[in-house]
């Protein structure tokens, strides 16, 4: 011990090297995790993509759309796929919707919660929608509809942050308080869209071009703006430290609580919105019906599909739209197969379970 | 030696249970603290409490001799206070760079980032600042990196941004025995570019080595707090595993 203190107490103990150039050039020279053989580069390189997004999903996508258009052009009559009605329908219709609805939750799920009322969500903007855009006028209704979205969803959020109650429960419960509060607000005949529905509306919302329809022009413009928010603004790589890891976001300084009630408000404002292109595609809305509760469900496998993590802290925009492009490619194929509609239902389901068992074994690696 | 940040009166209860009872302690500009004690000690209450996550019950915070109204996380990280939690400190799924600046992103007015900014700055900070091997490219995620490496990122984070206090809550538990090392000298050379820091452990052949003043917690209270000069390895021992009575007995020679 004596001797311990006399080297006094400035000097360092230990003689390793300090902190400075003689490790950093060896760290250059020699790159300790770099394998040599072939299958170890493989493993290293697809442990640095893992969790980055849309590669494998991508690949799966354009396999089966290269196999429909075979199969489209072999036998046009029975499975016509390339068929333009067929194509403008899934590709301009179907897959925006479920694009911006899975945006929603995807965006959501990387702050790490989730919003099982978002069918509750649309038919309640719906038939906002629907009444101001009868009553006020297109304008008035359209601010309505997003406002309504964001209003449910900020209050479910403020019920899951501020209570803590995990927010499956707390949404799950909220669902149907929205279901209820469409019927308060509406009775429970449907609300319809009558002389409202004129020209202007149908132009932004559903237009058919011929080859493209409204919608899609729609969903490249949220698309476009959700990725330049999530994966290039501050506030979008909150989202992600708030997801991956509360703690390490909170010790320096970010708001966990702040950056949810955000996320919320950003996933209701888009169900807001998708609810406005529902409503004027079918013109109406049944309160308290169960036409939008499996929305829900697609949209957080349209997420789950394109890679987003169920545990938070991970996903991306093109994953997401390419997840709903797959799931909506799915559909079309059953469709057009006359295999029965539920048959979606089934691979939806088998989805969810599949992609949370690989969430997990992948988050357990990491750790 | 002014004190740079000074605790006076802490005490922190969860309903019935004291964590923390009357703890006053401060630590010196440029000095290497390290508190120690055992499970249940109330190390980590005390963490987060300095560190302005969790409000004391009572307590007066000096920072420079200034009084601190109301703390919280905005005013340490205001004061420059960087809490590096074992384990926690970054998050697995973003780059090193966006771990880096996390928090503190580079942003153009409209709040986005940018990018080919933070990552040579962080390529830079890589090269220069910290002992990290393996490292191939800011854009690295930091789920792929080794214990070591991430511990690192975390600290090179802190000096980046020259903070003035480091904690580190228990650093050394998850490393390798070189990376340990390479930590263990980095603090002493921190102190030579005026960084104080707080190191939580367990070890205390690790405390000891480097710390300057050893504080030591027994069941939410201070018990002990003296010199590296004044103490040896064996008291502290003994204080950490029987507290006060340790203390007494290593004192009389009777440990």
């Amino acid at each position: 011990m004596t001797d311990r203190r006399s080297t006094g107490a400035d000097a360092p103990i230990i003689e390793a090297p300090l902190a400075t150039e003689a490790i950093t050039t060896q760290r250059r020279m020699s790159d300790a995790r770099q394998s040599t053989n072939f299958g170890g580069r493989l493993k290293h390189e697809l442990q640095f993509i893992r969790g980055r997004g849309a590669l494998e999903i991508t690949i799966v996508f354009v396999v089966l759309l290269v196999g429909y258009v075979i199969a489209s052009l072999v036998s046009p009559t029975s499975f016509a796929f390339l068929n333009p009605n067929n194509l403008s329908g899934v590709i301009s219709q179907a897959v925006p919707v479920l694009a911006i609805l899975g945006l929603a939750a995807g965006i959501l799920m990387i702050a790490g919660e989730f919003d099982l009322s978002l069918g509750a969500n649309i038919t309640l903007s719906a038939i906002v929608f629907i009444k101001t855009a009868e009553g006020v006028g297109l304008w008035a209704a359209i601010a309505a509809g997003v406002l309504c979205g964001v209003l449910v969803a900020l209050v479910n959020g403020a019920i899951v942050v501020y209570t803590r109650i995990p927010s499956f429960i707390a949404t799950l419960g909220m669902s149907f308080f929205w279901m209820g509060a469409g019927i308060f607000i509406n009775g429970t005949t449907p609300a319809t869209l009558t002389t409202s529905r004129d020209e202007t509306m149908v132009f932004l919302f559903a237009q058919d071009f011929g080859f493209f329809r409204s919608q899609i022009v729609w969903l490249i413009v949220i698309g476009v703006l959700a990725w330049f928010f999530v994966h290039r603004h501050r506030l979008g790589n909150h989202l992600f430290a708030v997801g991956g890891n509360p703690a390490a976001a909170e010790a320096i300084s970010i708001n966990p609580k702040r950056v949810k009630l955000m996320s919320f408000a950003i996933f209701g404002g888009l169900v807001g919105f998708a609810s406005i292109l529902i409503a004027v595609r079918t013109s109406s809305m049944q309160p308290g019906g169960s036409a939008t509760e499996d929305f829900t469900l697609f949209a957080i496998a349209a997420a789950v599909v394109g890679g987003t993590s169920l545990l938070g802290g991970r996903g991306t925009v093109l994953g997401i739209i390419i997840g709903a492009a797959l799931i909506e490619l799915i559909r079309n194929g059953l469709l057009l197969a006359k295999a029965p509609g539920f048959y979606i239902t089934l691979f939806v389901g088998v989805t969810i379970v599949i992609a949370a068992i690989f969430n997990k074994l992948m988050e357990g690696k990491a750790r | 030696m002014s004190a740079l940040y000074r605790l006076t009166g802490v005490t922190k209860k969860y309903g019935p249970n004291t964590v923390l009872d009357d703890v006053s302690f401060e630590i010196g500009k440029s000095e290497v603290v390290g508190l120690l004690g055992d499970n249940g000690a109330g190390k980590s209450t005390l963490v987060k409490i300095m560190s302005g996550v969790v409000q004391a019950n009572e307590g007066e915070f000096h920072w420079d001799d200034a009084p601190i109204e109301r703390m919280n996380r905005d005013v340490t990280e205001r004061l420059g206070v960087e809490t590096i939690f074992q384990d926690s400190a970054l998050v697995p799924f973003m780059t090193i760079t966006r771990n880096i600046f996390m928090g503190r992103e580079i942003t153009n007015r409209l709040g986005f980032m940018k990018m080919k900014q933070m990552d040579a700055i962080t390529a830079d900070v890589l090269d220069s600042v910290v002992t990290i091997e393996g490292i191939k490219s800011p854009k690295q995620l930091v789920a792929s990196l080794s214990g070591g490496q991430a511990q690192a990122v975390a600290i090179a984070r802190a000096v980046h941004f020259k903070r003035s206090l480091l904690i580190l809550d228990e650093p050394t538990s998850a490393l390798a025995v070189r990376a340990t090392e390479a930590l263990l000298n980095y603090l002493t050379h921190l102190k030579s570019e005026g960084v104080s820091s707080v190191l939580v452990t367990h070890n205390l052949h690790h405390a000891y080595q480097v710390c300057d003043r050893h504080i030591v917690m027994n069941h939410g209270r201070k018990i002990l707090d003296v010199r590296r000069e004044d103490t040896t390895v064996e008291e502290l021992t003994a204080a950490v595993v029987e507290g006060a009575e340790g203390i007494r007995r290593y004192r009389e020679g009777r440990f």
